[in-house]
């Protein structure tokens, strides 16, 4: 029996770094987070940021060639780095299982969809062929896909981009995965169906007692959904912390870009009032300051010399990387 | 899909009609007196006399044509006046032949690229990789005439299987054992001409759907790597195969022909050839035009095929 | 054979590959096969027709370095004025197919409309038109043979693939910026045709006239082995394997040093040509 309140996730000093042409390309560097059972945590940051790599390292899904990784990840005690592809492959799909973020690229468009959700039930849990077929059309319907029976023969190509969204989560629960990864489960589709498939995440999270790491690029995404955030920056953790007082006691200048770049509810058309200007720093040619600096407002000589490293904010859990924190008059929602 | 086969079907007419003409032209383009060149020297009055009938030389020439094309249709090729015999009988013997030829080798060399594509693309640039890209690009400067001169020379000499001579060919029906003994060679040959083709096609195919997202998703279900490459790698790169395979086949046939050729396998080639030396103008004319539309039907099929395997190409 | 078949060009502009030595390699061993094949009277060789009775198949020695064949002719001479054939056949059809069918590729890439629709249908029908039967029926009748009409009647052939590969070329480049950038600017069609449009595409065109002309030479070899190139006692590589045939078990080095020599020198143009192709970042694209 394993302890419940023991964490599920234990992530611990991770670092991915691709072999490219240019050089080492550090996609992921020195991150540390747990995450308890049935909890749900977000990671927030702009695109390239390594949301994608960092979620990947996890499951230890990163490309088998020119990339190396270091650091420690504990899943539900299993290590996952250094693991060979033949341990990780009995993890996944029935411990932990992703979600993937492009909806259009992540189907085999030559193979029915029922197919593509059955095989996983088959392969992994040995059910006959008539069985998985049951499951996967309760799968479609439990994701929201009308006439199901009809749809389970279907090609990807021949469903919109929220039914492929809807299909891809319906493989990720095939096999009933205790850590769900949720890499942006919504870019590209539009408001209404961005809501419906975060709420049955949050819907089918509580009725199957998953813990899930949502990713996103949109703080407004997670701000209800999780307990916790991460905020990522050119491949590290900058700010990290409890949903309410990232939100109401952000340190870091770049968490507050973020926070108002972000979509606001107000806003019906959901366009982005404010962008942060500027690019996130090309990996390659990293400096050894804060890779915020070049776009920050509050940057000083020292930002752009020395990298700051974590450090503990006033409340408990919280901690963010930063020179110059922005003062915390915002209302003390911790106390 | 519909509009797609109705559209093909319209271009496979076009060609058909154009093969035809050229086919036609082939003979009525002979200098001299097309009867006395046809039938070759000492030709008697009495036959150039029917064939001055049958082609009906002393009509307009898009007549000619129609008489032609209609004497076709009614499955009429016209009588060699070598042989005697009518060009439709004679195709009709020799063409199992080459459709169990081709069968074979094709058979063979799928068996053997596949694997070895597969092989290959799971590491590209890998030692292994390496190895079988260069041994393919080195055979795709061999042709098939060399390759089958160097099987005779290093294969079928030093075991003594046949190679030479009239009796090489053994019939289907007398004797199946005989029969793929006297095959082996000329499907070897061809195999390793399509092979080569088909390896470096499928390799390269494979390397860039591997690097797919799907590819990354179907990992993450926990399937196995053969699983993977052939559920969900193999099958959208198949079409590319499928591609080549349909311009190969035909490509083929030179190959094919040289092959007949050297181990006296009457087959369509070997007859084209034999018929070319004995000045056999209808004969001539009569395999190129089968064999032409053949082309055309096989690549009409791949294409048909593709179709079936790819869901994504009749839908654009 | 015609593998070229599929391998239609389309540019992909990011980061070069060295050429390295084999390729010089190959260069150097092309350049001495041309310069055997122009110097051959010039050269110190034996008369290759020259029947020496007294020395009938032997094999390789210091007097006859590739040996004799089976009516004392020297094979080295042989395979040296062989090449002559064979390398007027691979170059000079190419200069037909590339002669016409380039022109009308570019022409109808830059112009488009009505021209391109017209003339693309054109050439897609004869494409699928089976070019190597057409090639052997025609040379079956059109008796008899000599170097220029085989010359004549594979560089018709190749037209309408050169044109393919030429056109896909050309629109990959006619509609990048400065292309469009000249045309507003009111530059004259020819002066874009030749300084905007022929320099981009010429790597791809070199690189596949190369694999092209290994292509024919291949094609020549099969057209002499089958009786349906050059009439001997010419010498060509293909003849004289077609020859070798029948004294294969006495004389191997009759089929083994002309095979060698067609072999290498179609070896070494694929690889040029591959290697340009991927020099200039050109991918091969199935069509
Ligand atoms: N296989 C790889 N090889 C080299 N570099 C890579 C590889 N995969 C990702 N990267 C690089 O890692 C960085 C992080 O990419 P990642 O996809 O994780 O960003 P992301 O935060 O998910 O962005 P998005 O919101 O666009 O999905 C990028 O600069 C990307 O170019
Ligand atoms: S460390 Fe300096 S540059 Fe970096 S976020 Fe803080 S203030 Fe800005
Ligand atoms: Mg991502």
């Amino acid at each position: 029996m394993t302890d419940v309140s023991e964490k599920l996730l234990i992530v611990e000093d991770l670092s991915t770094t691709f072999a490219t042409a240019g050089g080492p390309l550090p996609a992921v560097a020195n991150i540390s987070f747990d995450l308890g059972r049935n909890e749900t945590i977000g990671i927030v940051g702009e695109s390239g940021s390594g949301k994608t790599v960092l979620s990947r390292t996890i499951m230890g899904l990163q490309p088998r060639t020119n990339v190396s990784v270091t650091g420690s990840v504990l899943l539900d005690g299993n290590e996952m780095v250094g693991a060979s592809e033949d341990f990780k492959r009995r993890l996944w799909g029935t411990e932990v299982a992703m979600v993937f973020q492009d909806p259009m690229t992540s189907l085999n468009p030559v193979m029915r969809i029922g197919k593509q959700i059955d095989e996983a039930l088959r392969v992994r849990l040995g059910m006959s062929k008539q069985d998985a077929k049951a499951r996967a059309i309760e799968l479609l319907e439990l994701v929201g896909i009308p006439s199901p029976v009809q749809r389970y023969k279907a090609y990807p190509g021949q469903l919109s981009g929220g039914m492929r969204q809807r299909v891809v989560i319906a493989i990720a629960l095939a096999c009933s995965p205790k850590l769900l990864m949720a890499d942006e489960p919504t870019t590209g589709l539009d408001v209404t169906i961005q809501a419906q498939i975060l709420n049955l995440l949050d819907e089918l999270k509580e009725r199957l007692h998953m813990s899930v790491v949502l990713v996103t690029h949109d703080l407004g995404v997670v701000a209800t959904r999780t307990s916790r955030i991460v905020v990522m920056y050119a491949g590290r953790i900058v700010e990290i912390g409890a949903t309410r007082d990232v939100f109401a006691n952000h340190r870091m200048p770049y968490t507050r870009a973020l926070l108002e770049s972000s979509p606001k509810v107000s806003n019906a058309s959901h366009t982005r009032l404010i962008t942060i200007p500027g690019r996130p720093p090309n990996l390659l040619k990293l400096t050894q300051g804060c890779s915020f600096a070049p776009r920050c407002s509050y940057a000083t000589d020292k930002c752009h010399q020395e990298r700051p490293e974590l450090q503990a904010a006033d409340q408990p859990g919280h901690s963010f990387a930063c020179w110059n924190p922005l003062p915390t008059t915002r209302g003390d929602s911790a106390t | 899909m519909l509009r797609y086969v109705i559209r093909r079907i319209l271009m496979l007419i076009g060609i058909v009609f154009i093969i035809s003409v050229g086919s036609f032209f082939l003979i009525h383009l002979l200098p001299g007196n097309i009867t006395a060149v046809i039938e070759g020297p000492g030709a008697s009055p009495e036959n150039q006399a029917k064939l001055f009938k049958l082609l009906g030389l002393n009509r307009p020439i898009y007549e000619q044509y129609f008489v032609w094309i209609g004497n076709i249709l009614h499955g009429n090729l016209g009588t060699s006046f070598i042989s005697q015999t009518p060009v439709v009988t004679t195709i009709g013997n020799a063409l199992p032949i080459d459709l169990e030829i081709m069968f074979l080798s094709q058979i063979l060399a799928f068996a053997v690229a596949i694997p070895m594509a597969m092989r290959s693309a799971r590491k590209p640039d890998g030692v292994i990789d390496r190895f079988f890209s260069a041994g393919s690009f080195t055979m795709l400067s061999v042709p098939s005439f060399i390759v089958i001169i160097l099987l005779v020379l290093f294969v079928s000499i030093k075991l003594g299987i046949p190679h030479t001579g009239p009796s090489s060919y053994v019939s289907l029906r007398g004797d199946w054992i005989g029969n793929l003994e006297s095959m082996a060679l000329p499907a070897i040959t061809l195999a390793v001409g399509s092979f080569v083709v088909y390896f470096r096609v499928l390799r390269s195919d494979l390397i860039a759907t591997l690097q797919e997202e799907f590819i990354t998703m179907a990992r993450s279900k926990g399937l196995s790597q053969r699983r993977i490459m052939w559920r969900h790698a193999f099958r959208p790169s198949s079409v590319a195969l499928l591609g080549a395979a349909g311009v190969n086949i035909g490509g083929l046939l030179a190959g094919g022909f040289v092959v007949q050729y050297l181990l006296n396998i009457p087959g369509l080639g070997y007859t084209l050839i034999a018929a070319i030396n004995t000045d056999d103008y209808l004969l001539v004319q009569g395999i190129v035009l089968v064999v032409s539309v053949g082309v055309v039907l096989i690549n009409f099929f791949f294409d048909f095929i593709i179709n079936i395997v790819d869901p994504r190409i009749s839908r654009e | 054979m015609l593998e070229l078949e599929e391998m239609a060009l389309v540019e992909r502009p990011e980061k070069k590959k060295p050429l390295g030595p084999l390729f010089w390699l190959c260069v150097g061993w092309i350049a001495l096969n041309i310069f055997g094949a122009i110097f051959a009277n010039v050269l110190p060789l034996q008369n290759p027709l020259y029947q020496n009775y007294s020395a009938i198949n032997v094999g390789p020695s210091l007097h006859h370095i590739f040996g004799t064949d089976d009516i004392g002719r020297d094979i080295f001479s042989r395979i040296v004025y062989g090449s002559r054939v064979s390398i007027a056949v691979g170059f000079g059809s190419m200069v037909i197919g590339f002669g016409i069918g380039a022109p009308l590729g570019m022409l109808a890439a830059y112009r488009r409309g009505r021209f391109d629709t017209i003339l693309t249908t054109f050439m897609y029908i004869l494409l699928a038109f089976p070019a190597i039967i057409a090639t052997i029926a025609v040379l079956s009748f059109w008796t008899p043979r000599s170097v220029f009409k085989i010359i004549l009647v594979i560089g018709l052939a190749s037209v309408p693939l050169v044109y393919r590969v030429i056109r896909t070329a050309t629109l990959s480049v006619a509609t990048k910026d400065y292309v469009i950038a000249a045309k507003v600017q009111g530059a004259k069609d020819r002066r874009i045709l030749m300084k905007e449009l022929l320099p981009n595409i010429a790597p791809i065109g070199i690189s596949f006239l190369l694999i092209g002309i290994a292509t024919v030479i291949a094609l020549e070899g099969t057209l002499a082995f089958l009786g349906l190139s050059v009439t001997t006692p010419t010498p060509s590589w293909g003849n004289m394997i077609n020859e070798s045939r029948t004294v294969l078990q006495q004389n191997p080095w009759l089929a083994i040093f002309p095979s060698l020599a067609l072999c290498l020198f179609l070896l070494s143009l694929n690889f040029i040509g591959d290697r340009l192709r991927s020099h200039f970042d050109v991918t091969e694209v199935k069509l």
